[in-house]
């Protein structure tokens, strides 16, 4: 019994003593370890007298338990000690700059696309594409232009052949459509259109836009207004306001130009965003789609123009030029 | 088309003020573009939509206020332009005698005209001097000045020939001969060409018809007879002729909007009583008025529940026939489903019911349309197919680091264009017929020039970046991935140790990483002979069996040519292609609960095995519980005999439902490495 006291104190003054979490390791393999010494005292038991052996037993686990006891608050201070030593040598200048990941950045054109995807196709409008240089029958035939529109001029429109043309809108599309899909259906599609014109802050040659159109059973200029109305809402922020008013385009009829006004953008100034309409019957019963049953409407934007003012950008050439001065600033 | 508050007000009676009136005009479609004061008066300049040339006159949009606002009532000047300006007693001399006039082409539908006698040419009074000088027309003599006022009065453009100097003193609308030259008002001298339509005396032409009067027959300070021209020309001849010749004129605007067929005599007539007004005198005899083939509008009926469908508002049975009457329509029926009209003679533009709907949703007002959305079966929206795999394809770009551009298509030639057929011959560009530049005369053909410009434009060292779109070939569009990296590929930061530089692999992980990403399984295939890349460091890319195009590291001549980066690499990718594979479906496998057990080899090989085919012996040697394998270090040089490099491998094998002994997993690392000495390898 004195043996175990003796061990104890033993050991407890030597985890005193011990000055590094090392030499703490040392005393408790030499003490507490499998083969330490108070494991080695407990091997002993078996040579006591039965009635002393659970006294015995006793007496060596409330000496280790204090032991343990010891070399826990021990290791704690040691460790502590060590470890502000180990932060100060580990001090970092943290108003250093950091190291971002690579990540890729889509163009503003794409983002705004994006949310255009993503608002007409919620309202169940389809997205497809159609080709950038277009037959001539699409680009202006199928869509109700007289044979001697001013749109069709060289002057104005890219020729590369008398049939092939760089599309001017993106309505385009309608036709190839109607010529395989039935109604009731609704599409859109957003592409790049061409004109021929000079650049500068409000002219390009190349622009995109969305082009988007419907046609079902008793379609009218409300369905129109609406549906422009939550698209215009979705993109511009919902205290957006839209206004019809008379305008004149071959593919449509009755035409309209639609603006929008919000206060928080433009001063509840009217904006016009773009043309619009009911879908010309002449270009339905083109496509042998019976118009005492079915009416449609159809509605294009240019893409630019979203961003323009949504941000002020009063540059349309920025967004070909690909500086990323300028695209890294859309998010 | 400009007009003077004053003006309009000679024609309607309105409670309303100028900025008020210009807001009604607006919502009839006649846009305001711009309101000015103007000599003390609100002057506003109204924008007159391409098939509206009726509205290019005082009385036309005061035809437009009438019809709209109930509040507003017309003048006794209105009432007789209404009536169309019957003409005074103008004595009993036969105008035939005095002047004469034929017509020999289709694009002239009528030809009107008057002569004044014993003229004084002299100035305008003040009042008319002043509206035309706030109208931004330049006061020039009062018979100028009063063609030009009734021009915009009624919409029907005038000329005033000196009938002195018409030889013959006879006019003849004809085609122009070729190399026939006139000397126009404004002192230039035209070659013109057969299409274009002139008016000429017997001799030759005096004026551009529609457009502008020739300069030998102006009216001058001198001039006592005068020949007054009111005719209606056809909108495309006159739309071509201004174009080519670059003359735009009001009477051309006009003209090129249509004009009233049956207004051309009305205006001779108001001129008439507005140089009476000012001068006492009068025309002299009657009125030649040439019109050899006058229509008669058709009538045309419009259904109110279908018009109300239409519009999304409705419209009763009284409205519209108010509506339409105050447009100057002709009702010869109403019932309360419908109404039977004709058409005013200034309204080509109303050819069907649908015209007629639109008439009455524009005077109704289409602020009253509610908005409603279209109710009934929707399809699946949004993109599919090619569409909706093209998405994934940018965004997995994106993820991969690569900033995106948007290019023109149209551009001129580069160094890295897609090389044409040299077996052919056959030049694949496709090119614009009159590019308005050289520098945009051409369809790209392929995505890497445009981000050859980008990388130039931008001019940084470290620059990942990628485009798609649609580039042209003869016959062909297709839709194109191109990516350009160049420089440093981790983000932006101050440890160049931790920086890995763009290179031919770190591009082909991006490949991989995109063919992944839509679950489609890559190849790359040694043989490519690209003149833009780098012989030996180049390769053709393969999707899901399909052959997309090439990457690799640009040739350095192509690259000092074009100004890039010597170590710049790149890849066009065709995703046509991928249109016909179903989008990538995932191959889903269990995944096992037991450890995986890793086993590292390095061998020493020669360096012209490649690695596709030590990969391939790996793959079929390693069975099914090798889970995956990659090569984590390559080293040549010191210890390594000429010729052979080191290559180390790691193997990691996992067995489903099963753990792997050591003894089985080094039985397994066994049988990979002796199908790599069957390739010449030797275990290092």
């Amino acid at each position: 019994m004195e043996e175990v006291a003796l061990v104890q104190n033993e050991a407890v003054a030597a985890i005193r003593l011990a000055a590094t979490t090392e030499a703490l390791r040392a005393v408790e393999l030499d003490f507490l370890g499998k083969n330490g010494r108070l494991a080695n005292l407990m091997k002993g038991i078996g040579a006591l007298p039965n009635d002393q052996k659970p006294l015995f037993g006793q007496a060596v686990n409330a000496a280790k338990a204090a032991v343990e006891a010891a070399h826990a608050a021990r290791l704690r201070e040691l460790r502590t000690a060590e470890l502000a030593k180990q932060f100060e040598a580990e001090k970092i200048d943290v108003t250093m700059p950091g190291r971002a990941p690579r990540v890729g950045r889509a163009h503003v054109l794409q983002l705004t696309t994006d949310k255009i995807k993503r608002v007409l196709g919620s309202m169940g409008f389809v997205y497809a594409e159609s080709p950038e240089l277009e037959q001539f029958k699409y680009n202006f035939d199928a869509l109700n232009y007289p044979p001697d529109h001013p749109a069709m001029d060289e002057q104005d429109t890219f020729y590369v052949t008398d049939d092939m043309v760089l599309r001017t809108q993106c309505t385009a599309l309608q036709g190839r459509v109607f010529e395989s899909v039935k109604p009731p259906l609704r599409m859109f599609t957003v592409g790049r259109t061409f004109r021929n014109e000079a650049v500068d802050r409000t002219h390009n040659h190349t622009f995109h836009q969305v082009d988007c159109f419907m046609v079902d059973r008793g379609i009218g200029l409300h369905h129109l207004k609406g549906t422009l109305g939550v698209f215009a809402r979705a993109m511009f922020g919902d205290e957006v306001k839209i206004r019809f008013r008379p305008d004149f385009f071959p593919f449509v009829e009755p035409g309209v130009d639609y603006a929008i006004s919000t206060p928080k953008l433009f001063g509840g100034k009217w904006v016009e965003l773009g043309g619009a309409g009911l879908i010309h019957p002449n270009i339905l019963e083109r496509y042998d789609i019976d118009t005492r049953e079915f009416s449609g409407f159809a509605f294009g934007l240019g893409v630019e123009r979203i961003p323009m003012m949504a941000y002020g950008v009063d540059d349309l050439r920025h967004f070909f030029d690909n500086d990323f001065r300028f695209l890294s600033q859309f998010a | 088309m400009k007009l003077t508050e004053s003006m309009l007000r000679d024609f309607v009676k309105s409670p309303l003020d100028a900025p008020e009136l210009a807001d009604l005009l607006t919502m009839t479609g006649f846009e305001l573009e711009e309101i000015f004061e103007s000599e003390g008066e609100s002057v506003l300049d109204i924008n007159i939509m391409a098939n509206r040339g009726d509205g290019a006159s005082v009385l036309g949009l005061s035809r437009e206020i009438l019809a709209k606002d109930p509040h507003a009532e017309p003048t006794e000047l209105y009432q007789r332009a209404a009536s169309r300006f019957p003409a005074a007693d103008s004595g009993s001399r036969d105008i035939w005698a005095m002047a004469s006039a034929e017509i020999q082409t289709s694009s002239c539908t009528r030809f009107a005209c008057r002569v004044f006698e014993d003229l004084q040419n002299g100035e305008s009074p003040e009042w008319l001097k002043k509206r035309l000088r706030q109208i931004g027309q330049r006061p020039i003599s009062l018979l100028v000045d009063l063609t030009n006022y009734v021009m915009f009065e009624v919409g029907q453009p005038l000329h005033a020939y000196d009938l002195d100097q018409l030889v013959g003193g006879r006019i003849i609308v004809r085609q122009a001969e070729e190399g026939e030259t006139l000397k126009t008002l404004d002192g230039v001298v035209h070659r013109l060409k057969p299409h274009h339509m002139v008016i000429a005396d017997t001799q030759k032409a005096i004026g551009l018809a529609g457009v502008m009067g020739g300069e030998e027959t102006e009216v001058t300070g001198t001039t006592t007879r005068c020949l007054l021209e009111a005719a209606h020309f056809s909108n495309t001849s006159v739309r071509r002729t201004r174009k080519e010749l670059g003359i735009a004129t009001e009477a051309s605007y006009r003209f090129e909007r249509s004009v009233d067929p049956e207004g051309v005599v009305v205006a001779l007539n108001r001129f008439a009583e507005l140089y009476a007004e000012i001068t006492g005198g009068k025309p002299v005899g009657g009125v030649i008025d040439v019109y050899p083939e006058r229509t008669e509008r058709e009538s045309l009926t419009v259904f109110l529940k279908r018009a109300s469908g239409l519009l999304g508002m409705a419209i009763s049975a009284d409205d519209a026939e108010r509506y339409l009457k105050g447009l100057g329509f002709e009702i010869l029926g109403v019932s309360p489903d419908s109404l039977e009209v004709v058409p005013p003679s200034w309204r080509t533009d109303i050819l069907r019911e649908e015209d007629l709907v639109e008439e009455l949703g524009r005077v109704h007002g289409y602020e009253k349309i509610p908005e409603a959305l279209p109710i009934g079966s929707t399809p699946l929206g949004g993109p599919h197919g090619f569409e909706a795999l093209t998405d994934k394809i940018r965004e997995a770009v994106l993820m991969a680091g690569f900033d995106q551009t948007i290019s023109h298509s149209l551009r001129d030639l580069h160094p890295l264009d897609f090389p044409a057929d040299s077996g052919s011959g056959e030049n694949t560009r496709v090119r614009v017929r009159q590019p308005h530049s050289p520098e945009m005369a051409f369809l790209r053909n392929s995505i890497l020039p445009s981000l050859a410009d980008a990388q130039r434009r931008n001019n940084v060292e470290d620059l990942h970046i990628f485009e798609i779109g649609r580039v042209h070939g003869t016959g062909v569009e297709s839709t194109q991935l191109g990516l350009m990296s160049a420089g440093r590929f981790d983000g932006p930061g101050w440890r160049p140790s931790d920086s890995s530089t763009a290179d031919f692999f770190t591009l082909k992980g991006v490949v991989e990483s995109v063919a992944q990403a839509v679950s489609l399984a890559t190849q790359f295939r040694r043989t490519t002979t690209d003149p833009r890349f780098h012989p030996t460091r180049q390769t053709r890319v393969v999707m899901a069996g399909a052959e997309l195009g090439v990457m690799g590291q640009i040739h350095p001549l192509v690259a000092e040519a074009c100004g890039l980066p010597p170590g710049t690499v790149l890849a066009e990718l065709t995703l046509d292609p991928l249109a016909s594979v179903a989008a990538g479906i995932p191959d889903y496998r269990p995944i096992s609960r037991n450890p995986a057990s890793r086993r590292d080899i390095a061998i020493l090989i020669k360096k012209d095995v490649p690695y596709s085919e030590i990969s391939d012996a790996v793959a079929r040697s390693g069975g099914p519980d090798l889970e995956r394998f990659w090569l984590f270090d390559v080293y040549e040089g010191q210890g390594v005999p000429e010729g052979l490099h080191s290559l180390a491998l790691a193997l990691q094998f996992r067995r489903m439902n099963a753990n792997l002994t050591d003894d089985e997993s080094n039985a397994l690392r066994d049988q990979v490495v002796s199908a790599l000495q069957a390739l010449g390898a030797t275990l290092r």
